[in-house]
């Protein structure tokens, strides 16, 4: 970055990739589920359910990923994606369970 | 085609020029608020002018994709040749509302 | 990151679009060659003849040529040549050869006769790099996936960050250093926006199955067979008879075609079990015939008797907004002055890469012009910078001059002009290396503008097809690129000299010029 950059304290370094791990996976675990979520819930035949769940699912990461480094904290980055991913998480296992 | 480039092309030019910077850059004059406030309508209607000539000609779907590639096109044109040649955008603003509704009622 | 929204956004723009720049030059660059890969097949491949098309008589010569040569394929393969690929090409797959066993002819569509053209991977080396980054699959689509991704992210961030972009929408003001360039990374950013984002949305909408199988595995668990056949319709593939029966003249069954869909196109013509009872020739969809790109369908007829077997079917809305997307992306549709707006956007959004990372190191070499040395950290970027992009443009050039150079006859020459793509590419990152960085940049600028003018001339005199040749003759595939590339090396001139000037520092003690130059110039520092 600058010659500043041998300053960065290590909590600072450490934040950062947490906050980076939070958006590419936890994001995409969110992504994820929100796929699955609008395929199982969505009142259309199968093959476009998933044809749309996948296609809106990149808005979900996109919005995650910028919640990871918009949100207060690199903590409050991970519960911001991993809590709704639970959540959709119950929801699509219900729908699953419900379908079969 | 020619006529929806044309159009977009002369509705993103008055809307540049209602800008007051702009219209101060290009035409050296002070502007009134009303004036800015013509071009602004002007450069909004020609745009929906283009919009309505492409979907007519081409269909939506085809329409849209052409309106925007020859806006992105025209207006991109306009920003970088601005700074270095004002003179002959405003000239090319001119024979776009000239050229435009000639096209339009040629037959065909 | 307790700065505040935009100050974080600004951050994550900043940092992702370094990382993920380098490459994202690549893929823009190679993909917006793309639109123009049959082109530069043609002109890889000067051996094809261009001739006037006659697809019934094409035809014919192509069922005669598989007739005698492959009588006891499982299939055939035929595709008729059409305004942008002037070859007529059949291929058959090998008995029993399973995948692997697929052989291609080119064949002269006048007289049917083989054409021996180079070996040569052309247009689709940088067309399949673009998003395949010659890795082994699948990570090669992972990774340029992902860069899709990380641009997108680059878009909307920018966006985001960009607090004038009403204000500034026809903001460019040249010869301000740094303030130019931001103003031209912005506007080419902007103006462009609908493009940027729908190559960015329609990348990753392509690859959807492969990166985002979630939903698949939910509805279909591990029978994807199923899903792809809910989706584009179950592929016919009729059993063979093991009864001969003589295959109808395909011109005939072209004419069936033609009455059937009038205006439509059909993409490559597929015969299935060739002289057996159970023929079946398929015209498919042409990717071009709109601009939602459908996979399945086409037209299907007995070989035998010529009647219509199904024809295409319409698809349902998601399945049209997703070949709308990969059509989007593509452009197959796209008419002449249409595919050459698509290059010239894809040339902005290569742009926007590109002065995003001058913008990254410049600014941050502004602060360090006075120490006169460099931290080794934007060392590192400077040669990444150069090698990224000026270094490319060299590999492009090799790959084009090795096609020429190369013996035609040469075993494995197709590998060998990707080699020299890399090799050319990796000679380009050691020189910027070990040389100061504007030196670099001039140097290699200057030799990509020989090597890339230089192209005409050596067309002209390694195959005789230059342009004193191809533009009398109409052929506007090979002139294009030639005068193409002509172009090309006269930018990379006007580049290089820029930079082989001393660059001129603009003082800027002005309180007033220094708070505008802040304000708006992006604020990375967070410690």
């Amino acid at each position: 970055m600058k010659s500043k950059a041998a300053g960065l304290p290590l909590s600072y370094r450490l934040a950062v990739t947490s906050r980076c791990l939070a958006a590419v996976f936890g994001g995409y675990l969110l992504a994820a589920m929100a796929s699955v979520c609008i395929t199982l819930l969505a009142p259309m035949p199968k093959a476009e359910a998933v044809v749309s769940g996948m296609m809106l699912s990149f808005l979900f990461y996109l919005v995650a990923f910028l919640w990871c480094f918009a949100s207060r904290s690199a903590w409050q980055a991970w519960l911001g994606v991993l809590l709704p991913s639970l959540v959709l998480g119950v929801i699509n296992g219900l729908a699953y369970w419900m379908k079969n | 085609m020619l006529a929806v480039t044309l159009f977009g092309f002369a509705g993103f030019a008055c809307l540049c020029l209602a800008m007051e910077k702009h219209y101060k850059d290009l035409l050296e004059t002070a502007p009134s608020a009303a004036r800015l406030r013509i071009l602004r309508i002007a450069g909004w209607l020609l745009q929906l002018l283009a919009l309505s000539l492409a979907v007519h000609n081409s269909g939506w779907a085809m329409g849209l994709v052409e309106l925007f590639a020859v806006l992105m096109a025209g207006v991109t044109l306009w920003v970088f040749l601005l700074p270095y040649q004002p003179r002959l955008l405003l000239g090319l603003l001119g024979l776009s509302l000239v050229l435009g509704p000639v096209l339009l009622m040629l037959p065909g | 990151m307790k700065e505040g929204f935009r100050q974080a956004m600004a951050w994550l723009h900043t940092w992702t679009g370094l990382i993920f720049g380098w490459l994202l030059f690549a893929i823009f660059l190679t993909g917006t060659m793309s639109y123009f890969k049959e082109e530069i097949n043609h002109w890889a491949q000067p051996e094809v003849p261009v001739r006037a098309h006659d697809p019934l008589a094409s035809l014919t010569l192509a069922q005669n040529y598989l007739q005698e040569h492959a009588p006891n394929a499982g299939s055939w393969f035929i595709r008729l040549p059409e305004a942008r690929e002037p070859g007529l090409s059949v291929g058959w797959r090998v008995e029993g050869a399973g995948r692997r066993g697929f052989i291609e002819k080119n064949l002269d569509p006048a007289t049917g006769a083989e054409v021996q053209a180079r070996e040569t991977r052309g247009g689709d080396f940088f067309y399949r790099f673009h998003f395949q980054l010659e890795m082994p699959h699948p990570w090669g689509r992972w990774l340029s996936t992902f860069a899709a991704f990380i641009m997108l992210l680059g878009l909307v961030t920018g966006i985001i960050t960009h607090k004038k972009i009403f204000k500034e929408f026809f903001t460019f003001r040249p010869g301000k250093g740094q303030r130019s360039w931001l103003d031209g990374h912005n506007a080419i950013g902007v103006l462009v926006l609908p493009f940027h984002l729908m190559i960015s949305y329609s990348s990753l909408v392509i690859f959807m199955s492969l990166v985002m199988p979630a939903s698949i595995i939910a509805s279909y668990g591990d029978n994807t067979r199923a899903y792809f056949n809910d989706l584009f319709g179950a592929s016919e593939e009729v059993k063979v008879a093991g009864v001969a029966a003589p295959l109808l003249p395909l011109p005939a069954l072209y004419q069936a075609f033609q009455e059937q869909a009038p205006g439509s196109r059909h993409g490559w013509i597929e015969v299935q079990n060739p002289g057996d009872q159970n023929a079946r020739v398929r015209f498919s969809r042409h990717g071009g015939d709109g601009i939602a790109y459908q996979r399945g369908g086409g037209w299907v007829f007995d070989g035998v008797n010529g009647t219509l077997q199904n024809d295409s079917k319409t698809e349902a809305v998601p399945v049209v907004i997703a070949g709308g997307m990969y059509g989007l992306h593509m452009g197959m549709f796209a008419g002449p002055w249409l595919r050459w707006l698509y290059f010239f956007f894809g040339v902005a959004g290569t742009a926007v890469i590109g002065t995003g990372l001058v913008l990254w190191l410049g600014k941050r070499q502004l602060k360090h012009a006075k120490s006169g040395t460099q931290p080794f950290e934007l060392r590192l970027v400077e040669v990444l910078n150069i090698a990224s992009m000026s270094g490319l443009l060299l590999g492009v050039a090799a790959f084009f001059w090795a096609n020429r150079l190369l013996p035609v006859g040469l075993e494995g020459r197709a590998g060998w002009e990707v080699n020299s793509f890399f090799l050319l590419w990796t000679l380009s990152l050691m020189h910027a290396m070990l040389r100061p960085g504007r030196r670099a940049w001039a140097e290699q600028l200057g030799l990509a503008a020989l090597l890339w003018a230089g192209l005409p001339l050596l067309n002209q005199l390694s195959t005789g097809q230059g342009l004193i040749h191809s533009i009398p003759a109409g052929d506007w595939a090979m002139a294009g690129f030639d005068l193409t590339a002509l172009g090309c090396g006269l930018f990379f001139a006007w580049g290089a000299r820029k930079m082989w000037r001393p660059p001129v520092l603009v003082a800027k003690r002005a309180p007033k010029a220094a708070k505008a130059a802040s304000a708006n110039l992006i604020e990375s520092e967070v410690s």
